[in-house]
């Protein structure tokens, strides 16, 4: 029951807002539907904390620890997401960009998006995990066009362009999956049928399952998913979507998006570590990891643009997880989730304030932005607080999360790889801090007019900041139900 | 099997590959001018009779040999080089009869370094006049030929990976026990490849126009400019038998139904018969598809050939996949 | 469906879905490749027709119809309408010419032979061991993608990889279950909406059918 009203809140709020013409109250009971799935998320998580799972529609659903965890991670992020649509789409209608058919589309394209994202994390079948995914591509590709801009247009097409092959990928992968499931121990088994992609039954024969098949899936689907990850070789769909895209979109897609396709990894890489042993999928992820960590700080290092220096942030902290799931412990599975609810909230409060800067600035250039923090107090604040929090500066946790999975791998002897991702990150976090302090301090060039930032902006921002720390401190709601999560893909 | 032949046995292959050389000896020009005959009539005219190309080569034949002063021996000896080469390969691959013809010779490897030995007698010939024509025509026939011997090696491949043999005759008979083969994927494949390179290789449209003597489209005809007298009619009819016996291998290639097995010297009528019929048959439908087709500009000739490389690639691929 | 006629059906339709694939690296006319393209959608029907028949699975058999007429017809015609906006309907400047990328097909070909040696060793089944041409006709895809640069021929290179990955999952499993594959077919026909009308507006926008015109967004 808990699963259906958590995938219908969403669906019902798409549903109303495409049948009402768009106004205030219509984007505040979106998020109301979408503080239901982030509370609701939490009622889940207490349930199945003590290792039960929740099933339905005859166990095509499933919610476990993992599912719980995830469902809570999308519920914060959209939440705090959704809340400044209603700011945007005014601005945007004031502005003569957008009408108020335009902004009813966008609006139910969002809860669409999020109800994808919730099917897939709570799908027990990997098949319908794919189609779920990929759902997410094409309900996010009018939203990165939203503009309709050359520029946007440019960055949906290569998004779904890139997406899709990658996704297609993803499906071969799931598709040799499939037929290792039904040739195990070299007999061809109808009887299983459409349970043979519940991953509950692969995860409990992947030891029987045929390792050349598997090997050949587990490179494809981690190509193929990592397309969405925004791993490398197929990334370059990601500065541009993210860069091109609304804020509050940019916030949906980098905080949780990113994060769905890495727990199809996560179930994909339990059946395969299940089938060939942990050392295959962990090179492959290392190999990932490091190449997207190296990606994005040379990009980083010269960028100018400062929501392109999001985008390839979200990069490398997507990096940083991989090579924390090549590590594979409990410890490292639990870090890597921590990182993805830290990196979640924090990116999407830096790409909701970098939305907000563009709408007062009217510049994505960093250098045509100086001394925001004397301008513009507030704002410049919560972006200087968040970029801090983001380059793992205590007592965010972020920071707790990152050292966490740098212990997890020395444990698991990656030391080297330990070892080359914190050199990256140093330099990340020198070229991070160079771009924050050309952005947020200096002299003003002039006061211009300064404006105190409106309250729906500052107090969903602040308290998400104020929660990140609070979980960089005290571990004490999370730890069991993270435990209880790795343990559902660790080893 | 080689074995078992007797001088009796001998003697009847002998009678075999010499029926086959009449047969196409006088089928291939035979064919040409079918070929100009249903071009005419599609455009509405009468046009010539089938067996002109018969009295073309006739009336060649009682004509004074010329020769330009410029030209060396291998102009002399290239029309007999051409024809000589493709009645070795005409002897020795089963087209009226799968009885062993010369032994275990027919080997498709054979065949085709055969026809290709002709092809570069008539470029080197080409070369040899030393006009710019006979250049151009020579190095254009070798562009296409460059592209179109190893499609033609490569599409046969496929069929030999299928019967598990490269001998011809093999092949046809092991056609012949597996009627099914006939619409697998890699034969449909290898039909179409070696459709586009017999094509090419006869100087058929879309590829080059035999009818014309522009210097902008001329292909095979600019190699052959300066022959005249008896030495042209070598040379045509060398070029009529390679016509008719590529489509005759086809043809028996890939419908074998109809070809002796035995060695009754009646079935080797019955199959000369049938032979002739199937490949009419298919003559009647390449020149039906070059009436629907305009001529290829010169540079989109290698587009077609590489295309034809392709499918026979295929084809071997799908052969391998399917075995 | 006796055996044999039924793998003879079988390898004549996966086959034409590979040749469909080399087609469209040949032709530079768009009308004709999205003909093509509805000739390859169809064979995909008749190979999940075959296997149904063969099997006697009624799911699979509605499967069969929904990927005749969602690949055979609606995607075709959908594509139809975006190739009649584009002057002069050619792909006129592709990456690498034609024959080169021909050549560099029958490599792939090859490659793909060669990595699904794993997957066919699994099973001796007929269907299994044509799956090397799904791989194929992935790869055929991946290189039109590269090397074409007007958005139309990217939908279609999408699509190649597309019916590359179905045929390898008919072949392979008899059809992964039945709600999943209308999911995805589904899921494909959106994208191929979405594609069109991103085409659409960024011909309007900007006049741009060429990606080369699409130089906006760099770092």
């Amino acid at each position: 029951m808990l699963i259906y009203v958590i995938l219908g809140l969403p669906l019902a709020a798409a549903v109303a807002a495409g049948i009402l013409p768009w106004r205030r109250w219509v984007g505040w009971m979106t998020t109301l539907a979408n503080s239901g799935v982030a509370f609701l998320g939490v009622l889940l998580c207490a349930k199945t904390v003590n290792h039960r799972a929740l099933g339905a529609l005859d166990g095509s659903l499933r919610a476990d620890a993992l599912s719980a965890f995830m469902v809570v991670v999308i519920g914060t992020v959209s939440l705090l997401a959704v809340s400044q649509t209603n700011r945007f789409l005014r601005a945007e209608i004031d502005r003569g960009n957008s009408n108020i058919r335009h902004s009813s589309l966008y609006v139910v394209l969002v809860q669409i998006f999020v109800a994808c994202m919730l099917l897939a994390v709570l799908s027990a079948n990997l098949g319908v995990m794919w189609v779920a995914i990929e759902a997410t591509t094409i309900a996010t590709t009018f939203l990165v066009g939203h503009r309709r801009t050359t520029g946007s247009l440019e960055a949906s097409w290569k998004y779904v362009i890139i997406c899709s092959v990658g996704i297609a990928l993803a499906l071969l992968g799931t598709v040799l999956v499939y037929f290792a499931a039904l040739h195990i121990d070299g007999a061809h088994l109808t009887s299983q049928g459409a349970t043979a992609l519940n991953w509950t039954s692969l995860q409990a024969n992947a030891h029987r399952l045929n390792t050349g098949v598997m090997r050949l899936a587990m490179a494809l689907l981690l190509l193929g998913y990592g397309t969405k990850v925004g791993l490398v070789p197929m990334h370059s769909w990601l500065p541009d979507a993210h860069s091109e895209a609304p804020a509050p979109v940019s916030a949906l897609m980098s905080g949780v998006l990113l994060a769905v396709a890495f727990y199809a990894l996560l179930r994909f890489k339990a059946i395969a570590d299940g089938a060939l042993g942990v050392g295959y999928t962990r090179s492959l992820l290392v190999a990932v990891g490091l190449g997207s960590l190296f990606v994005a700080t040379s990009l980083l290092l010269s960028q100018k643009d400062y929501k392109r220096m999001l985008a390839y942030s979200s990069m490398e902290h997507m990096g940083l997880i991989a090579l924390g799931a090549a590590a594979g412990s409990s410890l490292a599975i639990a870090a890597v989730l921590l990182h993805i609810l830290g990196h979640g909230i924090i990116k999407a409060v830096l790409f909701l304030s970098a939305g907000e800067i563009y709408l007062v600035e009217g510049t994505s250039i960093i250098t045509e932005v100086p001394a925001l923090l004397t301008r513009r107090p507030v704002l410049g604040g919560i972006f200087g607080f968040a970029l801090v929090a983001l380059i793992g500066f205590p007592p965010f946790s972020l920071f707790i999360s990152e050292l966490n999975m740098v212990r997890a791998e020395i444990a698991v002897g990656l030391t080297w790889v330990a070892a080359v991702s914190l050199v990256l990150i140093s330099v990340i976090f020198v070229a991070m801090m160079t771009h924050g302090r050309s952005l947020l301090l200096g002299e003003p060039a002039s006061m211009g007019d300064p404006r105190s930032s409106s309250r729906t902006f500052a107090v969903p921002l602040i308290t998400a900041l104020v929660a990140s720390a609070f979980f960089g401190i005290v571990a004490w709601p999370l730890a069991p139900l993270l435990g209880a999560a790795a343990r559902v893909v660790a080893r | 099997m080689i074995a078992g032949i007797s001088t009796i046995g001998l003697g009847v292959s002998i009678g075999a590959s010499l029926l086959q050389l009449i047969a196409v000896v006088l089928g291939g020009p035979l064919l040409m001018g079918l070929m100009v005959k249903i071009r005419a009539r599609a455009e509405g005219r009468i046009g010539p009779p089938i067996r002109q190309p018969l009295l073309d080569l006739r009336k060649l034949a009682s004509k004074e040999r010329i020769h330009s002063e410029h030209t060396s021996v291998v102009f002399a000896v290239a029309p007999i080089a051409l024809v000589a080469s493709v009645a070795v390969a005409i002897a020795i691959t089963p087209l009226v009869s799968t009885f062993p013809v010369l032994g275990r010779s027919a080997d498709l490897f054979v065949v085709v370094f055969l026809i290709l030995s002709g092809s570069v007698a008539l470029a080197l010939a080409g070369l040899d006049s030393g006009t710019a024509f006979g250049g151009m025509g020579s190095s254009r026939a070798m562009t296409i030929g460059a592209l179109a011997e190893p499609a033609l090696l490569v599409a046969m491949l496929a069929l030999s990976i299928q019967a598990g043999s490269s001998n011809l005759p093999e092949i046809v008979s092991s056609t012949l026990a597996h009627p099914g083969w006939i619409a697998s994927p890699e034969r449909l494949l290898s039909f179409v490849a070696l459709l586009i390179v017999v094509i090419s290789e006869t100087g058929r449209i879309p590829v080059d126009n035999p009818s014309t003597h522009l210097e902008l489209t001329m292909v095979h005809e600019a190699m052959t400019l300066e022959y005249a007298g008896p030495e042209l009619g070598l040379v045509l009819l060398g070029q009529a038998m390679r016509l008719g016996f590529l489509f005759a291998l086809v043809a028996n290639l890939f419908f074998p139904w109809g070809i002796a097995s035995g060695s009754n010297p009646a079935g080797f009528l019955l199959g000369t018969v049938i032979l002739g019929a199937k490949t009419v048959v298919l003559v009647t439908g390449v020149e039906l598809i070059a009436i629907s087709t305009a001529k290829l500009r010169l540079f989109r000739v290698p587009e077609l050939l590489t295309g034809g490389f392709v499918l026979a690639v295929l084809a071997v691929v799908t052969g391998l996949v399917t075995r | 469906m006796s055996g044999s006629s039924f793998s003879q059906m079988l390898e004549l339709a996966s086959g034409a879905v590979l040749v469909c694939a080399i087609l469209t690296l040949w032709r530079s006319d768009l009308h004709a490749i999205t003909s093509i393209l509805s000739l390859q959608g169809v064979s995909l029907g008749v190979v999940a027709g075959a296997l149904a028949a063969h099997t006697h699975d009624g799911a699979l058999a509605a499967t069969a119809a929904v990927v005749l007429v969602v690949k055979g017809s609606v995607i075709p015609m959908l594509i139809r309408q975006v190739v009649r906006r584009v002057p002069g309907g050619r792909e006129t400047s592709p990456l690498i010419n034609v024959p080169a990328s021909l050549v560099g097909a029958s490599f792939l070909i090859v490659l793909a032979y060669l990595a699904s040696s794993k997957i066919t060793a699994l099973s001796s089944a007929a269907a299994t061991r044509l799956a090397p041409i799904g791989v194929a006709t992935v790869l055929v895809g991946f290189l039109v993608l590269v090397t074409r640069r007007k958005t139309v021929s990217q939908i279609i290179g999408l699509l190649l990889i597309d019916n590359g990955v179905a045929l390898v999952a008919f072949l392979l499993t008899a059809g992964v279950p039945l709600v999943v594959e209308l999911g995805v077919s589904l899921d494909v026909l959106l994208v191929v909406a979405v594609l069109r009308v991103l085409a659409t507006s960024m011909g309007t926008v900007s006049g741009a059918f060429d990606l080369d015109k699409m130089q906006e967004l760099h770092d």
